[in-house]
């Protein structure tokens, strides 16, 4: 019986995770406006300082081991930081091209589909970005771990100007109606 | 009222299943079949099969050895059907974004390889009756097909709302039915399967089926009652906005 038992608060768990999402998307179709106001300003030139692997290789021979993990650390947490608000961007910007899918025009629907399916790359290769800091993270002298976030970052660099350039919330706004 | 062969388990075996091949002739009707030809094929064979298992139960003449071979055929046809219906969800959802097509068709194959390990785990764990294998095997083929499909469901869930994908409405409803299905028949079939609950098996059927009925009902609303539109007011756009943001994503794409 105690496999019976795993596998019935499995099933509930599934079943209330299930009804919960379906509960939410149907107060975002409710609550469907003011999405652009969501979007968090990304300081571009910020992002770029952190990841800089020249930045990383002059305090590895300023500092001391010791203190060049903890500052390392500090510049890794601030890193995250910025990719999880590219990350939540992305997912308002995938909700605002969803939004605009269903225009009667098809030029439209194909910006907006073209809009959503880039916002999904900028969420997947945060999600990614933020796997790879999290282990520089627990590794901050791991040389390896510093290449493949900057390779993210360059992926991620088009998608986080393109956020940049969103500051002005009122813009995604028009954009959003005009699709 | 809550045995088997009373009216309600009468009602609650045949109806559903007639309400589905309602609701597969409607959708063919309106030319969905085409939209959704996994789900149309599904309505359409799952409720005809489920009805003949229903006739060969009630028909004297078929013997209980003829019955259960007659289930375990239904019970592999249903759950290729199921199977290929959550593969319709899934390619539905992502295969219109190659930016996660490909990522979610690998992370798919490996839950399901997983789910597949897992399912393989529980079957072995439970017991088996050596006098009527064809029924306890029934059971743990039940709760194999439906470990792997809400397994399924429920990631196809987890990866849409992390990547806030909405489905359509139609979509949804088929995917929210065959979750709530799925996962409340995991639930009794795990127990029957495990020998629990001897005295109460009947009110288990009765579970399955007032489920599956309340799913039935879930398709009907979600594909064939259009969503209230609601009314956007026109907002006074500055010029090249459309172009400027066309721009950005020309950038994105060759960074």
């Amino acid at each position: 019986m105690t496999l019976a038992i795993i596998l019935v608060v499995a099933a509930a768990l599934a079943l209330i995770f299930i009804l919960g999402v379906a509960v939410s998307r149907s107060l975002q179709v409710t609550a469907g406006s003011g999405l652009a106001e969501q979007i968090q300003p990304i300081d571009v030139e910020a992002f770029r300082n952190l990841v800089d692997p020249a930045e990383d290789e002059y305090l590895r021979r300023r500092l001391p081991a010791a203190e060049f993990r903890l500052v390392q650390r500090e510049r890794l947490r601030a890193t995250a930081l910025y990719v999880q608000a590219a990350g939540r961007n992305a997912a308002v910007l995938v909700r605002m091209g969803q939004a605009a899918l269903t225009a009667g025009n098809p030029d439209t629907a194909e910006a907006a589909r073209r809009l959503v399916d880039n916002a999904l790359l900028l969420r997947r290769n945060a999600t990614f970005a933020l796997l790879r800091i999290y282990f520089a993270l627990a590794w901050p002298n791991s040389g390896w771990a510093a290449a493949p976030i900057l390779r993210g970052y360059e992926q991620l660099n088009g998608s986080a100007m393109l956020l940049g350039r969103l500051q002005n919330p009122a813009a995604p706004v028009r954009i959003s109606a005009m699709l | 009222m809550l045995q088997a062969h009373s009216l309600l388990w009468h009602y609650l075996w045949v109806a559903p299943n007639l309400f589905l091949l309602l609701l597969g002739l409607l959708l063919w009707r309106r030319g969905l079949n085409q939209r959704y030809p996994v789900f149309f094929a599904f309505a359409i064979l799952g409720a005809t099969e489920q009805l003949v298992v229903y006739a060969t139960d009630v028909v004297p003449s078929v013997t209980p050895g003829t019955w259960w071979l007659i289930f375990w055929t239904g019970l592999l046809v249903e759950g290729l059907l199921k199977f290929a219906l959550v593969g319709e969800i899934f390619a539905r959802i992502f295969d219109p974004y190659p930016s996660v097509a490909k990522v979610g068709k690998f992370m798919i194959r490996g839950v399901g390889v997983v789910l597949v390990l897992a399912a393989g785990l529980a079957a072995a764990c439970t017991p088996k009756d050596g006098l009527f294998g064809i029924v306890s095997g029934a059971h743990i083929l039940e709760q194999t097909i439906y470990l792997i499909e809400a397994g399924l469901l429920a990631f196809i869930f987890v990866v849409s709302s992390y990547f806030r994908l909405t489905l359509d409405r139609p979509l949804f409803g088929v995917a929210l039915g065959l979750s709530i299905s799925a996962c409340v028949h995991l639930a009794t079939w795990a127990v029957m399967a495990n020998g629990g609950l001897p005295e109460k098996r009947h009110l288990l059927d009765l579970l399955n089926m007032a489920t599956y009925h309340a799913c039935v009902l879930i398709w009907f609303y979600y594909l064939l009652i259009p969503s209230k539109v609601a009314a956007t007011p026109a907002v006074p756009l500055p010029e090249n906005n459309l172009e400027v943001w066309n721009r950005e994503l020309e950038r994105l794409v060759q960074p």
